[in-house]
């Protein structure tokens, strides 16, 4: 029986071989988008789920509490470490881990030129591996990391650097030409999709500030892990946690500190704190996907139920006389349901094809490296199985209900109506369905991309263009020599000015101190970030002064210049009030007076709002060169500042960035959010538009008979193109308005992500309706013009 | 072999309630060949359906060989239906996307006969009905006569008890008609029983009874002398 339904399954798929492709085209479109998105899913999903004892891991995080909100860090201070080690009987291990970056030389035996690079160190104390299951191929963790200046290389790196890994040991690294690290330890590469980006691990006993004693000062580069007792759970910690608290934090502090134990399965997806990998990929957004992935399957499946049902009637022979010859109505169901398993999976088979094709460009969107096996990751096996099952039923069983359901003594007689063939309620149904999800994900792609370009032409508040941040080493030596680069760089003829800074305008590490403001007697209870930048800087970016004056040159913290929203938050009307006023700034500086008021602007990307400001000269901080260029001679121009760069700092490693690039990359999620929404919204609309092809097809199929009879009666072509068209336009109105509500809340949501947004208009909502309508009217029309304009004899001559 | 008693079967729509069957009687002896003639909408094809078990009555009662049929749900109705019917219907009703051999083979594979036994017995009665040469064709390369032999063919593969012809020849010309009357003769001499619903005198002429219905009732009914004496 099974090689039978087989049979005539295929000869049917060839029979009706333009709604075959059809179906076929839409679910491997549909199912593809699904296998990406679950391939995507399943890989932000695996996180630290290779830990061995990942259920009793935490990440010991910080946050404040101040009047304005509460504020969050990966970061711990330095003591917290050896404190908790101390007080917290609850864990069996705690570990430090602090992220440093600089210069690492390795020396070329053979004689040819020495590897410099600039790279990422972490120290890490050696209870981390204790925590944390890594194989090591040579040393093990409580040696190799025992004492200062020692290093331990992941296999890969070790290959990288001395050939082969088995070579790296006992060899030496000069780190930022200061110290010589000897390998002492090689560890197998951590995985892909592990938090711990980590190549080169030093000694923690080698972190300068090891024994550093201040608790009101974090920094996200300082994390703690600690691992739970078996016999304990995370409640456990509450009680301790509180003591521990009220025991350290001692000093009057503006904010109220706090510590939380975040398991090691958020690490990875809570995005309040960031993690070293810097890439936090928040459960919303993995819903969100999931939801399009839905999308997509659904319609897909919209247009096999449509074109199913639609298909009925000429189907109804064959279920008539089964049934005469004794098949039961269950035998029919498996019958229909087998046959949409066999379409379900001859599309998975392509939807591989192309999964496979797509791949390497998701990779480099999202920037991940992903793999699809099937063989060797049976969980995808397992999910093509289940999509299989579902869609199979999803989309097989209503047909199947129907068409199994009809009486033998009509079909036999094909005397099975359209009507009686049901779904044509359903299938309005279906098609409004479609078209909403359509209406929406257009809607959605419109709001995305506006608020992408408003971000983009938006003024930050000073010049971005044709500006390039170029790395300057912080060494005393180093820093003699600042002047004299800047000066000779100034000469060459597409540089237009030079700032030495701490950081741009606008960047992603910004620095918060506490202050005095004036004669007021406490430290305000808001925070001030904080900029150190020669006198250069503001004419480098064009900020302007609204009040006062420009800072004077000087290396050391002399003055101030501060923004409008410094005003703002202390409560000054008049700029030119603060003029020769002083702050104080945390730590016991003693104050220094404001001599400026730049006009503000946006020191953070358009989710938070502006800081107060304070920007003054402090040579010791300065970590790049602002060079702001001719913007016709740019390339041309860093080749040469490249040169100079090179012939002043011989030891160290250039690296330069434009300073637009970087602020495009704050905005990284989004643009992929964008990327994904332009392709998924194209994707379903290409899927609902060649349903909606192959249903009007069907339904001129079946009212040949009544167009050639109106047709002889008088019917003009167009009369009978509206009369097809109609009842199309009317479903596709009414989808626009379904889908506007929901549109509306998801737009709305997600714009309040942004402080700087653009407000809901109506015109991407008129845009995706008068959009669906034109694509509905031309597909439409295509196939109806086609019907209305066949000779009628040949239609009444078959009858 | 058949009693029918009182069988009221009504057609209901929205507006409209049609009486197709009034209280009809009908007795079928084993062996015989019974034709039913009446003008359009008589109600003859309602009750071929209905012996069928194609179609369930409002009332009556349906005996066959002292089984009750009325009584059975759908599933009972299924297994007896394949078990002692064959059908034969105007437009022949075979499934386009299978070949001469598949259609055939298709009510044995329901009854679940293994699939060597089943192969045999298609062989066979492709070769009594003289189509060997086309079991591989589909139904749409068959002339019509064709088409109906391969009908004729499925309705008598599981060897029936009863076959029912609903205008065997409706839809072929004489000559070919006349084949597959000659057809359903041939088969009734064997002991099958046979009862068709025709609209032709000349289809009726090989029965051994014409029961003539009109407006739901049995108006009247005929014994083919013939034919009957055959049968005694």
């Amino acid at each position: 029986m099974f090689r039978l339904n087989l049979k005539i399954a295929l000869r049917n798929l060839w029979k009706y071989k333009g709604y075959t492709a059809i179906n076929i085209i839409g679910l491997s479109i549909g199912l593809a988008g699904c296998l990406l998105i679950f391939i995507f899913l399943k890989f932000q999903l695996s996180f630290d789920k290779g830990e061995e004892k990942r259920d009793r891991i935490y990440r010991i995080v910080s946050s404040w509490v101040y009047p304005e909100g509460e504020f969050f860090t990966s970061g711990v201070p330095i003591p917290l470490i050896p404190a908790m080690r101390n007080d917290f009987s609850e864990f069996e291990k705690v570990a430090a881990v602090h992220q440093g970056g600089g210069i690492l030389k390795i020396k070329n035996e053979e004689g040819g030129a020495d590897m410099k690079l600039r790279q990422d160190i972490f120290y890490v104390e050696p209870q981390f591996f204790e925590i944390f299951k890594i194989e090591w191929l040579s040393g093990r963790p409580e040696q190799a990391l025992s004492q200062p200046n020692m290093v331990s290389l992941s296999e890969k790196t070790a290959a990288k650097y001395f050939g082969n890994w088995k070579n790296a040991i006992g060899k030496s690294i000069r780190y930022d030409n200061k110290a010589d690290y000897k390998v002492t330890g090689v560890f197998k590469d951590f995985p892909e999709n592990s938090s711990f980006p980590f190549e080169v691990v030093f000694s923690y006993a080698s972190f300068e500030d090891k024994f550093g004693k201040e608790w009101g000062w974090v920094t996200n580069r300082s994390e703690g892990y600690g691992l739970l007792r078996e016999d304990l759970k995370a409640a456990d910690l509450e009680k301790p946690l509180k003591q521990f608290i009220d025991k350290h934090y001692i000093e009057k502090s503006a904010a109220k500190e706090k510590h939380y134990f975040q398991p090691l399965s958020e690490v990875h997806h809570d995005a309040r704190f960031s993690n070293f990998r810097y890439k936090t990929v928040a459960y919303k957004e993995l819903i969100g996907l999931g939801v399009i992935g839905l999308f997509l399957l659904i319609t897909a499946c919209i247009n096999f139920v449509n074109l199913a049902t639609a298909q009925a009637i000429s189907r109804s022979k064959e279920v008539g006389i089964r049934k005469v010859m004794g098949s039961r109505r269950k035998q029919l169901i498996w019958q229909f349901l087998s046959e949409t398993a066999l379409i379900t999976v001859i599309s998975l088979g392509i939807a591989c094809v192309l999964t496979e094709l797509v791949i390497p460009k998701m990779e480099s969107l999202m920037e991940i490296n992903v793999s699809f096996h099937l063989f060797t990751e049976p969980v995808i096996f397992v999910f093509m199985l289940i999509l299989v099952v579902f869609v199979s039923f999803l989309a097989g069983l209503y047909p199947a209900l129907i068409m199994s359901g009809f009486s033998p003594a009509l079909a036999i007689k094909n005397k099975i109506s359209s009507a009686s063939a049901g779904g044509l309620g359903l299938r309005k149904v279906l098609v409004v369905a479609q078209f909403t999800i359509t209406a929406v994900l257009i809607i959605a792609t419109l709001v995305v991309v506006r608020q992408m370009e408003y971000m983009r032409e938006k003024s930050l508040g000073f010049d971005t263009k044709a500006v390039s941040m170029v790395n300057i080493p912080g060494d005393s030596l180093s820093r003699l020599k600042y002047e004299s680069l800047r000066e000779r760089l100034l000469q060459l003829p597409g540089v237009r000015d030079i700032s030495l800074t701490s950081a741009a305008p606008i960047s992603s590490g910004n620095r918060t101190i506490s202050f005095k403001y004036d004669d007021r007697p406490e430290d305000e209870k808001t925070q001030l970030n904080i900029k150190q930048a020669d006198e250069h800087y503001l004419k480098t970016f064009n900020l302007p002064l609204i009040a006062g004056r420009n800072l004077s040159k000087s290396d050391t913290l002399k003055e101030f210049v501060v923004n409008e929203q410094f005003l703002k938050t202390l409560g000054i009307a008049n700029p030119s009030d603060a003029i020769g006023k002083t702050i104080g700034l945390g730590g016991g500086a003693s104050p220094k007076k404001i001599v400026g008021v730049v006009k503000d602007f946006n020191n953070m990307t358009f989710k938070s709002t502006i800081s107060s400001i304070a920007i003054f000269s402090d040579k010791n901080e300065y970590a790049a060169m602002a060079i702001k260029m001719d913007i016709k001679e740019m390339m041309n121009t860093m080749k040469k500042v490249e040169q100079e760069w090179n012939t002043t700092f011989p030891d160290d490693v250039y690296e330069a960035k434009f300073l637009d690039e970087n602020i495009q990359n704050f905005y990284r999620t989004e643009q992929v959010m964008g990327v994904l929404f332009k392709v998924f919204a194209g994707v379903v609309i290409f899927i609902s538009f060649i349903g909606l092809f192959g249903l009007v097809s069907f339904i001129a199929t079946q009212k040949t008979r009544e167009i050639a009879i109106r047709k002889v009666l008088g019917a003009s072509t167009l009369e009978l193109v509206k009369m097809l068209n109609r009842s199309f336009l009317w479903m596709v109105l009414i989808a626009n308005l379904a889908a506007w509500p929901l549109a509306y809340i998801f737009a709305s949501k997600w714009l309040n992500g942004f402080v700087y947004r653009i407000e809901i208009s109506i015109w991407p909502f008129m845009i995706a309706m008068v959009l669906s309508v034109i694509i509905t009217l031309v597909t439409v029309s295509l196939r109806s013009f086609k019907a209305a304009n066949t000779n009628p004899i040949d239609a009444l001559k078959y009858e | 072999m058949i009693k029918i008693e009182n069988l009221e079967k009504v057609y209901k729509t929205e507006e409209i309630e049609t009486t197709a069957l009034n209280g009809i009687n009908l007795h079928v002896k084993e062996g015989e060949f019974v034709s039913i003639m009446g003008p359009s909408g008589c109600g003859k094809s309602t009750l071929l359906n209905v012996m069928g078990l194609l179609d369930k009555p409002e009332s009556g009662s349906y005996k066959f060989i002292d089984t009750e049929l009325l009584k059975l749900n759908d599933k009972e109705r299924s297994n007896f239906r394949k078990r002692n019917m064959g059908f034969v219907f105007q437009n022949f009703n075979l499934i386009d996307e299978l070949t001469v051999f598949e259609n055939i083979e298709l009510p044995l594979i329901y009854n679940k006969v293994p699939a060597t036994e089943r192969k045999r017995l298609v062989n066979e009665i492709i070769e009594r009905m003289n189509i060997v040469n086309r079991s591989g064709h589909f139904p749409q390369q068959l002339s019509g006569g064709q088409q109906q032999r391969v009908a004729v063919a499925r309705a008598l593969v599981t060897k029936p008890k009863l076959v029912l012809a609903d205008e065997p020849t409706g839809n072929l010309d004489s000559s070919h008609g006349n084949e597959v009357m000659e057809l359903l003769c041939e088969l009734n001499e064997t002991g099958t029983t046979i009862v068709m619903v025709t609209h032709s005198s000349h289809d009726a002429s090989f029965s051994n009874r014409i029961i003539n219905l009109k407006d739901g009732h049995v108006i009247s009914e005929k014994i083919n002398k013939n034919r009957t004496e055959e049968l005694i």
